[in-house]
């Protein structure tokens, strides 16, 4: 089941590699051994690869989800509530007849799931839906990710720093706020008076309060191409592009490491080196505490 | 006697300040209070470089100024009181155990959240996640009242467990999201996904408010409750009708999809 | 270089049982007969132990980063590490940062760590966090038992192209071993199933059971000359009266080595939660009479803590049971894992079971060469928390006053209040270091011998033996002091130690239509480059058999 995503045109290689076409020891006839759901607001051309499309009303996903959540156990939902999602009930007793009796269901979700009203809590409706499904059947949920390697980064913070992103250090150890410190919040309140931007171009998809306060603090910028964050950043080092002409590891979205074999070489800069020497160049200076002092921990909690 | 402390210059990145505390200053002299350390972005300064301080050894707190940025004042104080004249920052009241805040302003994010018991008044408007569990907790605030004047954000008592939340203006998405106990007041209503997963716990709105299609309306009552309640309520200057003549309230339960066992009030005057 | 003098030295693999007795150690971080110079450390009235081997533990990989990110809240409340000049930030808690873990095990005297549980397509990301956890060297094993390449070798009776294929496997992932966990069990969870008796067929396959899969990976590994056993999570993990599969399954080990993991899961009784009781006893006969078998305790600590195994089916048990928070991994056609937060709590009937039996095992179990100090963490406790268990096994007086606070229905459902054995200073050493070194085949470790490394732990002689064992005076990595008076005071990058086991050339282009069938990444880009490992060193392989 995919759920607010158009992988053919933003994940053309999902269905031959991996979901749909794929022939397999336990499902030798490939597509035809499988039944595929797409859910969203409009028909995309995604659509056409499902065997069941499903049109929800725009800003109804999480309710859609919950009334998914109560129908499977059995609860009883009301027709007109039903209707007010854009489905009928013959439609979900249909689907959550498929999803039970199905031997591994799988949700993709993506951004029109996970960007839209309700964002972190339309993802754990899925999520919990999910786990919930496990009480009849095997079933799993996955985030189709955007950008190259944003898994890799979360990967990294959490092994770390234990969170995966929305992190402080100014008390000399990680502290994890969504909302408080992720990045676009930071930017939009205008929290910070300075930004270091690698492998991400923020000036072209965030919101403009964030963009406008970039342009306001010194912005630094690692990338390979001149980006909407680049021509407003005060200083950007070109480096060399990533699994191009850079080696590293890319995580795929389901957080399988993958090893970056470079096929050409670049008179840039790798983005490590150049972290590197900054790293090395801020070791010359004093150490950001005074000798003796230390953070207070944020403590009290239970 | 109270201790006064005003901003002098609003601080360009945040300021974390949890000493701003009661509990913190009631023991300390003048120099003491100014000497203590709070935390602008990464640089630990003294108070003082932010607020003059007027007063010592007191419990009582006065706060003068734009404290937008100034994030955490009176956290997990436990006694006395905070009162602000100003705009506040995030985590005001976050896990304090007992005392007063009053905010003669507008208030963020966080406001007693995980709160244990305590009372907060917000007489502008406040942000989100009031009186709820941080991300990943299992409960937010088990006891205590907030009160806000004004409107307020998202996932207002979240995974709360216990007390009171009073809301004059409109709140936003998910009020009483995973809700496992307390009371939530809805003098304005809210916007979508009220009681969203609930478990247990009361929400009442005066105003008609767009329920998730996972509650069932149950039966049209006034509970008994509703008229002790509406008594201890009249203290905090909130006025919840409960006779009969005056109206009815529909009541729902849910959230089906847990299932839970969650209510929902809503006002239906005469 | 470095001498310690005075101290009382505990060093099992050396026989030697208190005696006082000078070390010395090389500017190559090994331990030799004299020096010349350097630093001089007295240790008079202390307490001299190899550094700390824990056989069984998880602190990397795809599973503990998922409990990392399922337990903020943990982590607001745990010991933070504050960056300083020489360390790295990090949280401590149920599921540590990679640094955390390295300056936890090292500030209680642990210098090697056996990462228990890696699927070979997640070992890239594993040795990668293992490159970031300091001072402690490493070992991994890969986990194979549910693995269908494998496992179709061994249903059609393959035995050698199924030793071939495991020994591919070890090589591709840079490990060091063999970890088996519920064999079968797993696969089977991939249709909702789980595998509980040894001799039915496992759902998938024909005539392949979990019965047949413990015996030939055991011979594989007793004949590819591996350092370490097979490591076995035994089926039927956590279900009451869940011995009778354990001992089926020592049977099926006859005549092989082997390395039972965290056995107080696999020694209950009763046929329900209701009648749930130790059968410790009956395990602990086993091991007392069959000395080729070693385990590790898997004791279980009161407390908050997250659970992370392979053991799918299990997790989903325990999520229903807790309804609390519940993650689930599948690793393709390898493995899979699940993750649920726990509390352990004293008045739950179950728990206080499971408390005393790792307990019992530890004091049943007479040799202790045979029985190894674990948490099995962070399943039945945290790590930074041995310490404690350490305490209840020397002090009968202490560990009866715990079981005092025990729920009155514990009577007759456990053996602990009966036994009075107290593990000596000699015994803890043997459980804590020299024995789990000597199961894992790392002949330099766990031995204060000439030529073994210089990883010695120094403690303060004093009655509180748990605030002894949390407290040590110094901790000397490879000759170097890496904690001293409770500071950090080095963070050294640590080693880890890998395996080549031989295998048939034509394995590989054997492998390769096999893999391209039924993976979805590139063959070539599947086993771990050893450019990656950071400080990778060759362990020899027992071939003379």
């Amino acid at each position: 089941m995919y759920w607010g995503g158009n992988p053919a045109e933003c994940h053309p290689r999902h269905f031959t590699k991996y979901t749909l076409m794929q022939k397999s020891k336990f499902l030798p006839r490939g597509r035809k051994d499988r039944t595929m759901v797409l859910v969203d607001i409009r028909e995309t051309k995604s659509a056409k690869a499902s065997d069941i499309f499903l049109q929800v009303r725009p800003g109804k996903d999480f309710e859609l989800i919950t009334i998914l959540r109560a129908m499977i156990k059995e609860q009883h939902v009301g027709d007109e509530q039903i209707a007010e999602t854009g489905m009928t009930r013959e439609v979900l007793d249909d689907l959550v007849h498929r999803m039970k009796s199905c031997k591994f269901g799988c949700f993709f979700f993506g951004m029109g799931l996970s960007m839209t009203r309700g964002k972190h809590m339309n993802s754990a409706a899925l999520l919990t839906l999910a786990a919930e499904m496990n009480a009849f059947t095997k079933f799993v949920a996955m985030p189709m990710r955007g950008h190259g390697n944003v898994t890799g980064a979360d990967v990294i913070m959490r092994w770390q720093t234990g969170y995966p992103f929305g992190i402080t250090f100014n008390r000399g150890y990680p502290r994890y706020n969504p909302g408080e410190f992720s990045t676009v919040d930071v930017l939009v309140r205008g929290d910070c008076d300075a930004a270091f931007i690698i492998g991400a171009d923020p000036g072209a998809t965030m919101p403009q309060p964030a963009i406008e306060h970039l342009k306001r603090i010194p912005t630094i910028c690692l990338d390979p191409h001149v980006t909407h964050t680049s021509n407003l950043a005060r200083v950007h080092i070109t480096t060399a592009p990533q699994g191009i002409a850079a080696p590293g590891t890319a995580y795929r979205m389901d957080e399988l490491p993958l090893p970056l074999k470079p096929a050409l070489k670049s008179p840039y800069p790798s983005d490590e080196e150049v972290v590197r020497r900054i790293n090395a160049a801020i070791a010359e200076k004093p150490f950001w505490l005074a000798e003796g002092s230390q953070p207070q921990m944020i403590t009290n909690q239970v | 006697m109270t201790i006064t402390l005003t901003l002098k210059q609003a601080p360009a990145v945040p300021l974390e300040a949890e000493v701003l505390s009661p509990d913190v200053f009631a023991e300390l002299s003048n120099a003491e209070i100014r000497a203590l350390i709070v935390y602008n972005g990464k640089r630990q300064v003294p108070l003082e470089e932010f607020f003059d301080v007027d007063g010592e050894r007191s419990d009582e707190l006065v706060l003068h100024g734009d404290l937008t940025k100034v994030r955490l004042i009176g956290r997990g104080m436990s006694k006395g009181s905070v009162t602000v004249h100003g705009r506040v920052g995030m985590h005001l009241g976050a896990h304090m155990k007992g005392g007063r805040i009053e905010v003669h302003g507008d208030a963020s994010d966080w406001i007693g959240a995980e709160m244990k018991n305590g009372f907060i008044h917000v007489h502008g408007n406040a942000g989100g996640q009031i009186g709820a569990a941080y991300r990943g907790s299992l409960a937010g605030m088990k006891n205590g009242t907030i009160i806000v004047d004004g409107t307020a954000g998202l996932e207002v008592g979240m995974r709360m467990r216990r007390g009171t939340i009073i809301l004059g203006g409109q709140a936003k998405d998910f009020t009483g999201l995973q809700m496992k106990g307390g009371t939530i007041i809805l003098m304005d209503g809210a916007e979508i996904r009220t009681g969203a997963w609930m478990n247990r716990g009361t929400i009442i709105s005066m105003k008609p408010i767009k329920l998730m299609p996972t509650f069932a309306e149950s039966n049209d009552s006034n509970p008994t409750f509703m008229n002790v309640y509406a008594r201890q309520l009249k203290r905090f200057g909130v006025n919840l009708p409960f006779a009969a003549s005056e109206g009815i309230y529909q009541r729902f339960s849910g959230d089906l999809a847990v299932p839970g066992n969650g209510e929902i009030l809503v006002w239906q005057p005469a | 270089m470095l001498r310690i003098t005075g101290g009382k030295v505990y060093d099992p693999a050396n026989e030697i049982d208190g005696q006082i007795k000078d070390i010395c150690i090389d500017d190559h971080g090994q331990i030799v007969d004299s020096v010349d110079g350097g630093r001089t450390i007295d240790a008079t009235g202390m307490i001299i132990f190899p550094g700390g081997v824990d056989v069984h533990t998880h602190v990397a990989g795809g599973a503990m980063n998922f409990a990392r990110a399922m337990t903020p809240e943990d982590h607001r409340r745990t010991q933070a590490f504050i960056r300083t000049k020489n360390r790295r930030s990090g949280l401590g808690g149920m599921a540590p940062t990679t640094f955390a873990t390295g300056y936890l095990y090292a500030g209680m005297g642990f210098t090697t760590v056996n990462e228990a549980a890696v699927p070979v397509l997640s070992a890239r990301h594993t040795h990668e966090e293992l490159a970031d956890i300091p001072i402690v060297d490493k070992t991994t094993l890969t986990l194979m038992a549910n693995n269908e390449i494998m496992m179709d070798q061994m249903e059609a009776g393959e035995y050698e192209r199924a030793k071939n294929v495991v020994a591919w496997y070890i090589w591709a992932a840079k490990s060091y071993g063999v970890k088996a966990v519920n064999p079968g069990g797993v696969a089977a969870w991939k249709w909702g199933a789980d595998a509980k008796q040894l001799s039915s067929p496992i759902a998938g396959y024909n005539t392949l059971t979990p019965g047949k899969i413990v015996t030939m990976l055991a011979t594989i590994c007793d004949d590819l000359g591996l350092p370490h056993p097979m490591h076995l999570h035994c089926n039927n993990l956590g279900a009451p009266g869940n011995i009778s599969t354990t001992l089926d399954t020592l049977k099926h080990l006859e005549g092989h080595r082997a390395h039972i993991a965290h056995s107080q899961y696999h020694a209950y009784g009763g046929d329900g939660w209701d009648t749930m009781c130790s059968a410790t006893a009956q395990l602990a006969e086993y091991f007392n009479t069959h000395p080729n078998i070693t385990t590790d305790a898997g004791a279980v600590l009161f407390g908050d803590t997250v659970t992370i195994t392979a053991d799918g089916p299990w997790q989903h048990l325990l999520y229903k049971l807790t309804g609390r928070k519940w993650g689930n991994l599948d690793v393709e056609n390898e493995t899979g894992c699940g993750i649920v937060p726990y509390t352990y709590r004293p008045s739950n009937l179950v728990n206080a079971v499971q408390w005393a039996s790792g307990l019992e095992l530890m004091l049943l179990i007479k040799n202790p060469w045979q029985v190894f100090l674990s948490t099995d963490h962070p399943n039945g406790g945290c790590f930074w928390r041995y310490p404690e268990i350490i305490q209840l096994l020397m002090c009968a007086d202490f560990r009866k006053e715990c079981i005092a606070k025990l729920p009155d229905k514990i009577k007759g459902r456990i053996t602990l209040p009966e036994i009075d054995r107290e593990y000596t200073l000699y015994e803890v050493a043997t459980s804590m270091s020299a024995g789990p070194a000597r199961a894992l085949g790392l002949t330099q470790k766990g031995n204060l011998g000439v030529g073994c490394d210089a990883d010695i732990v120094i403690y303060e002689e004093e009655d509180d033996v748990a605030r002894m064992f949390s407290h040590p005076r110094y901790v000397i990595k490879a000759g170097e002091i890496v904690i001293e008076d409770g500071d950090i005071k080095e963070t050294p990058e640590g080693r880890e130690f890998l395996v080549k086991p031989n295998y048939a050339p034509e394995t590989h282009e054997f492998m390769r239509p096999l893999f391209e069938d039924c993976y979805t990444m590139q063959f070539d880009n599947y086993p771990v480059e050893l450019e990656r490992i950071e400080n990778p060193v060759m362990q020899p392989l027992k071939l003379e058999k």
